[in-house]
């Protein structure tokens, strides 16, 4: 759970200086490496009462208004704009409270927010609040999926260990993954919550039976695979990626390696993978390359197992592949 | 008194997913260029230049409005830029429409153009992530861009409160028929970023989570390209179709709205977009349309999502809120329904360039109503946090 601290941008977003030629219909463009970078030393200004009270109390904070009484979370006011800029106070609230509508979950994240997918962000309405705090979202029990949290369920505030001041000090869980004594304590911190770590999923023991089916789902994405391989859109959706996939199933293991536009399967496992996927059932990964059915949703769905979250973007790139050969062939 | 004011010229570039062969420059001067020549007018008779240029991040730099206006042969003319994230475009041509109603100008050139996938993620060797994260960087600054806020999720808010009050509507099953009709529907425009990319409701189904509720083939994509308008006053719009023999599609409504962008008491209501409502409620009272279910023949909607083109076509209030599914299951929507929606094929496969997206839906709606003889359409455009911004217009073919 915990967000490792970097830079303030991380060395591996920022490209070498450097160009290249484009050549399209038989001309070049010049494409540049570029960027647009602006550093900030930025206060928090009237909001400073709220952050220090994350990072350094492990308090809540809402601004109330003294004359209508309604408590804003976040307490971004110092005046009403409903009574005409009558003066707010500050107040604490409380810090377990509903979500006030079911929370989307994020897949497909922005590049700065890759490392934390999957992961919810909803609004929650804490006790003694009248208005919705946006937070993070997380189960304790491993990959987030949908109906885990959804409007009206409740949620306790959690800190980070190390916070900064920023709303990444805090989370949500849902109050029935915690004891009594979590939910009630104020400042609950992430080191004091059982989080369930992935553990790589055993294989039973392949009957014949199954030693064929494994065959034949073997070949058939051998030829799926090589097809991607020569198809110029597919190549394209792994430019510039490198990836050694040891893939477990049920019949036997395997290698993906992705390779710079170049996609090859081979049947002998790879010595150092980058990460490993694991399948009990090899067509669930079949069906996914045949854009028969998205491999994102097999892991979401836990049909598929992947050792790395951050890998979910090789993932969207073998689903990209899958679709870019269906949309070649209509075209 | 206000006057009139007509659209009597547009120009689309073909949207892209990359335009490597153009910069914004060119693309803006290639949309002002088709639509002068559409409306038989050289450049010099345009008073005023509207902008719709949505992100200062995409362009590479701040005001992008001051190195093209020289460009489309506006020097020393009127020009100002409207940035209302999704909704530039049919914000921008609001505020042409309000110049020219209020005698300012005589003509005017609304111009949106959008370079977006100039944008690039080197850590995954991909365009997506960056466009996302420049997008992402329009999400409240202090309390949510830092946990990972993006259009989609905060769409996806908005689509699952809607949701929480009518689990019945919004259906998979109806979501995907809806993208696999506009995905026929684009195949007869030929500037769509995705013209031949017809995909079965099955397809739609089976394609993967982005953002839970929404799958890839219920989202708009990111596009390249400029779309542009010349509007004018009644006068000059007449006499401009005279010479060029083409109908005047008159604004007879606008009509726009920002809501709150925190939700709670006395706040934003996730389950509603109520920027939709107000926005196209004050441009049907301005058109003197009591009905919209018996007044509006086409409906070019601004489909950042497939689930959102069901909530605002309910907003709009051409179907039930909480019956939105009806434009598939009582066939509004379908070939031969009351309602022709997205005949560009939208946003999800005409693409989305984002100033330029809204101005090209009115581009299509007032070709398609000159060519099929219709009365009324709308024309819509959404944008920032949760829906929060709505601009609309009425357009008429007498």
């Amino acid at each position: 759970m915990s967000i490792q601290r970097e830079k303030v941008i991380p060395a591996k977003y920022i490209p070498d200086v450097g160009s290249y030629v484009e050549k399209i219909d038989g001309k070049d463009y010049l494409i540049t490496n570029d960027a647009m970078h602006t550093f900030y030393r930025r206060s928090k200004g009237e909001l400073s009462p709220f952050f220090l009270g994350l990072r350094d109390e492990k308090k809540l904070f809402g601004c109330r208004c003294t004359k209508c009484g309604l408590v804003r979370v976040p307490p971004f006011l110092t005046h009403c704009p409903d009574c005409n800029f009558a003066p707010t106070e500050l107040v604490e609230v409380e810090q377990v409270g509903v979500m006030n509508s079911t929370p989307p979950i994020t897949y497909f994240a922005t590049s700065l927010f890759q490392h934390m997918a999957p992961y919810g962000r909803g609004r929650v309405i804490f006790q003694g609040a009248d208005t919705a705090l946006s937070v993070n979202l997380y189960t304790t029990t491993g990959i987030l999926v949908p109906g885990i949290i959804k409007k009206g369920t409740e949620v306790k505030l959690v800190f980070r260990d190390n916070r900064i001041g920023e709303m990444t000090d805090v989370f949500c869980v849902p109050t029935a993954e915690l004891s009594k004594e979590q939910i009630e304590k104020k400042g609950l911190q992430e080191s004091e919550i059982n989080w369930e770590s992935p553990v790589e999923p055993e294989l039973p023991a392949a009957s014949q039976e199954d030693t064929a089916m494994y065959n034949k789902a073997l070949a058939e994405m051998k030829s799926i695979i090589e097809e991607m391989n020569t198809n110029e859109r597919a190549r394209k959706d792994i430019a510039g990626w490198k990836r050694d996939i040891l893939v477990k199933t049920r019949g036997g293991e395997f290698a993906i390696i992705i390779d710079d536009g170049d996609i090859k399967l081979e049947e002998e496992a790879p010595s150092s993978p980058d990460f490993v996927m694991v399948c009990d059932d090899p067509n669930i990964l079949l069906d996914g390359l045949a854009y028969r059915g998205a491999i994102t949703d097999s892991v979401i769905n836990k049909k598929l197992w992947i050792s790395k979250n951050m890998e979910f973007n090789t993932i969207f790139k073998l689903d990209r592949m899958a679709r870019s050969v269906a949309r070649s062939k209509k075209a | 008194m206000s006057k009139r004011v007509g659209i009597v010229g547009a120009g689309v570039t073909p949207f892209k997913s990359a335009w490597r062969e153009k910069t914004y420059y060119e693309l803006a001067q290639m949309a002002t260029r088709e639509a002068v020549k559409d409306a038989g007018i050289p450049i010099q008779d345009v008073d005023a230049a509207f902008y719709g240029i949505y992100n200062d991040i995409f362009e590479r730099t701040a005001i992008p409005e001051h190195a093209i206006h020289g460009l489309l042969g506006m020097q020393n003319k009127f020009g100002i830029r409207i940035t209302t994230g999704g909704a530039t475009g049919a914000y921008t041509i609001s505020a042409a429409h309000a110049y020219l109603s209020a005698g300012r100008f005589k003509t005017a050139l609304v111009l949106g153009v959008e370079k977006a996938t100039d944008c690039f993620d080197f850590s995954s060797m991909s365009a997506t992530p960056e466009v996302i994260k420049t997008i992402g960087w329009s999400g409240d600054s202090f309390f949510e861009q830092p946990i990972g806020w993006s259009a989609a999720d905060s769409y996806a808010e908005v689509v699952l409160a809607y949701m929480d009050e009518h689990p019945g509507d919004l259906k998979p099953e109806i979501t995907a028929q809806i993208s696999s009709l506009l995905s026929q529907q684009v195949k007869n425009n030929e500037y769509a970023q995705r013209q031949f990319d017809q995909v079965s409701p099955e397809e739609v189904m089976n394609s993967r989570l982005v953002v839970y509720p929404f799958k890839e083939l219920e989202i708009c994509v990111y596009t390249e390209g400029a779309a542009a308008l010349i509007l004018a006053e009644e006068e000059t719009a007449k006499a401009i179709s005279k010479n060029n023999g083409t109908p005047v599609v008159w604004i007879t409504g606008v009509g726009e709205a920002n809501e709150h962008s925190f939700a709670g008491k006395n706040q934003k209501d996730m389950s509603r977009i109520m920027s939709d409502y107000y926005a196209s409620h004050r441009a049907y009272e301005m058109a003197g349309i009591a009905d919209p279910t018996q007044s509006i023949d086409i409906v070019e909607l601004h489909d950042a999502f497939v689930h959102q083109l069901e909530i605002s076509m309910a907003e709009f209030g051409l179907v039930p809120l909480g019956k939105a599914d009806t434009l598939i299951e009582d066939g509004l929507m379908t070939p031969g329904g009351k309602y022709l929606v997205n005949p560009c094929g939208g946003l999800i496969y005409c693409g989305h360039a984002v100033g330029a997206s809204n101005i090209m839906s009115a581009w299509s709606a007032r070709n398609e109503l000159i060519k099929r003889k219709l009365k009324t359409a709308l024309v819509h455009g959404t944008g920032s946090t949760v829906a929060q911004y709505t601009a609309c217009q009425v357009l008429e073919h007498e």
